[in-house]
């Protein structure tokens, strides 16, 4: 079902039309950044883009927009590329019980076909180029980094598989963000309290579920690598780098290094998924050691940006499903979450009403889950029988459920998200609930209404018009 | 070098086109980390040309914001 590596991805994006070559020569600035950009505009049917021919490189290829529709989702989710996001959601969640999947240690992996110890040039080696025009630097953007717990080095499920963003600053110097609150910052924490390195591999061109969970906000003693495998159906087959981390077997190439501890470099600033510049901040700084990668690596790199670019479709499901997860540990009504909007800081809802009032509760508990308690900031609350993924139904539910006296609610000073450019300061925000839901006893209104029926037999016939159009269309 | 973007005379090159060809240059400041290649527009590399809301000149890089602040060291 799933896929080993990025290239049996790319050869099944391939076999569906959803990949183009590029073979004519491009500058590296700014002729990607505005291919990778055209690409997603395509919209969600669009393609990946293989960049076959880079100037300064003899055997440059770069894969942008691998993640950059939904229809590029469903096949890395072995669906039909035609499959609703709605129904890409629902398999999602069906497949996360399946965790954990296997992992398994192979021998002679690819991803260490050649490799580097002298000499490294990053800057010349990888062709790498400046993602937004303003960027402080040359950016890995689609990049997963390897770390353990320096506690329990030995322990897989405590192994951080994140995707952050790293500035090459040098021939052998990357510098990287980590947040408070993603784990590597514990890993990070734990190794500079002792003065020690904390040994990092990072991993380029990693097969497609893996990016997927490594931008995933899972619990800290959960593994991105078994949940790969539970989702794909396939062991994830790993490796070992030469600290002994476990790393991606397939992976097309990995720079092997240390963060060096207690040492904060300047960066930045750099595009973020806002669609805004944060600013340069003082972050800390990994040497490379070692670089290993497959014969013809594959460079593999995302546009992010004003939305929607390639990172809000990277990010998009894998934010909705452990919100959904957690909302219906106590409360089962809710049907579906739609937090695709920038990382979860717009969530609609889709939830019945136990009782009335039921829906501002439901928000509550979105801004107390541990994703939103610093991104949810926009809460759309709508019936169980109304699709949050189709924003004509929520706006129909805006339009004719809400009542701006008692159904909006503001609160504030709340936790918020940094890069949010709200935030002010960085971090501080207001949590807002647009209550989009019917009426529900003992609340009670003067106004009565009767809805138009469900209209039987019409989705029978949905089926019989669209394969009349289809032969339509084909005459 | 002088930088393009904090104007200090710390930058050096960095890494040359790898097939020989002699198509780019990429540059490294070692004041304030910024990098950028000979191939990219006047806007970026010509210090009079470039958006003034993103330069740092006279900046004190220290009070740049440190979102992983360096813990105490445990004894």
């Amino acid at each position: 079902m799933g896929f080993r590596d990025l290239r049996s991805f790319l050869e099944k994006l391939n076999e569906e039309g959803q990949l183009i070559n590029y073979d004519d020569q491009v500058v590296p600035e700014p002729d990607i950044r505005v291919i990778s950009r055209a690409a997603v505009d395509m919209g969600h049917t669009g393609p990946a883009v293989m960049i076959n021919n880079v100037l300064g490189h003899s055997n440059a290829k770069i894969a942008v927009n691998v993640h950059g529709s939904w229809a590029n989702h469903a096949l890395m989710l072995g669906m039909p590329k035609t499959t609703t996001l709605k129904e890409q959601f629902h398999e999602l969640d069906r497949r996360w019980d399946s965790y954990p999947g296997e992992v398994e240690f192979v021998d002679n992996a690819p991803c260490q076909d050649v490799i580097i110890e002298d000499d490294i040039n990053l800057l010349e080696l990888l062709p790498i180029y400046k993602v937004n025009e303003n960027d402080g630097g040359f950016y890995l953007s689609k990049a997963s980094v390897v770390s353990a717990d320096p506690d329990d080095p030995e322990d897989l499920d405590k192994l951080n598989v994140g995707i952050y963003r790293l500035q090459v600053q040098d021939k052998d110097t990357i510098a990287m963000q980590g947040l408070p609150f993603h784990d590597i910052a514990i890993h990070i924490r734990k190794a500079e309290e002792r003065n020690e390195p904390l040994p990092v591999s990072i991993c380029l061109g990693v097969e497609p579920m893996l990016s997927f969970m490594a931008s995933t906000p899972l619990k800290y003693d959960q593994s991105e690598y078994k949940y790969a495998a539970a989702i794909n159906g396939i062991p994830t087959e790993l490796t070992r780098d030469l600290n002994g981390l476990p790393i991606p077997a397939g992976a097309e190439y990995v720079l092997e290094g240390e963060i060096l501890p207690r040492v904060r470099v300047p960066e930045g600033p750099f595009g973020e998924y806002p669609g805004s510049y944060s600013g340069a901040r003082q972050q800390v700084i990994i040497k490379i050691k070692r670089v290993t990668h497959r014969k013809d690596p594959i460079f593999e790199n995302l546009y992010l940006g004003r939305s929607w670019s390639e990172i809000d479709t990277l990010l998009g499901l894998n934010t909705c499903i452990p919100i959904h997860r957690q909302l219906r540990e106590t409360m089962p009504e809710v049907k579906a979450v739609n937090a695709i909007y920038q990382h979860g800081l717009t969530v609609i809802i889709a939830t019945d009403l136990r009782f009335g009032g039921y829906a501002k509760s439901v928000a509550f508990r979105l801004f107390s889950t541990p994703h939103g308690i610093s991104y949810a900031k926009n809460c759309i609350l709508v019936d169980g029988d109304v699709d949050p993924f189709n924003l004509e139904q929520v706006m129909w539910a805006m339009s004719t459920r809400l009542r701006g006296s008692k159904d909006v609610l503001v609160v504030e000073p709340t936790p918020g998200m940094p890069l949010d450019p709200c935030t002010e300061p960085p971090g501080i925000g207001c949590k807002i609930i647009l209550d989009c839901t019917t009426i529900e006893k003992p609340e009670t209104s003067t106004r009565d209404f009767m809805m138009v029926e469900p209209i039987e037999g019409a989705v029978d016939m949905q089926k019989i018009l669209t394969d009349m159009h289809r032969t339509v269309q084909k005459a | 070098m002088k930088c393009v973007r904090c104007l200090e005379d710390k930058a050096r090159v960095v890494a040359k086109a790898p097939d020989g060809g002699g198509d780019w240059e990429i540059y490294k400041c070692d004041h304030c980390n910024y990098g950028w290649r000979n191939t990219e527009p006047e806007n970026i590399t010509i210090p009079e040309k470039r958006d003034p809301r993103f330069q740092m000149v006279g900046i004190d890089l220290d009070t740049l914001l440190s979102p992983c602040a360096i813990p105490p060291l445990k004894k």
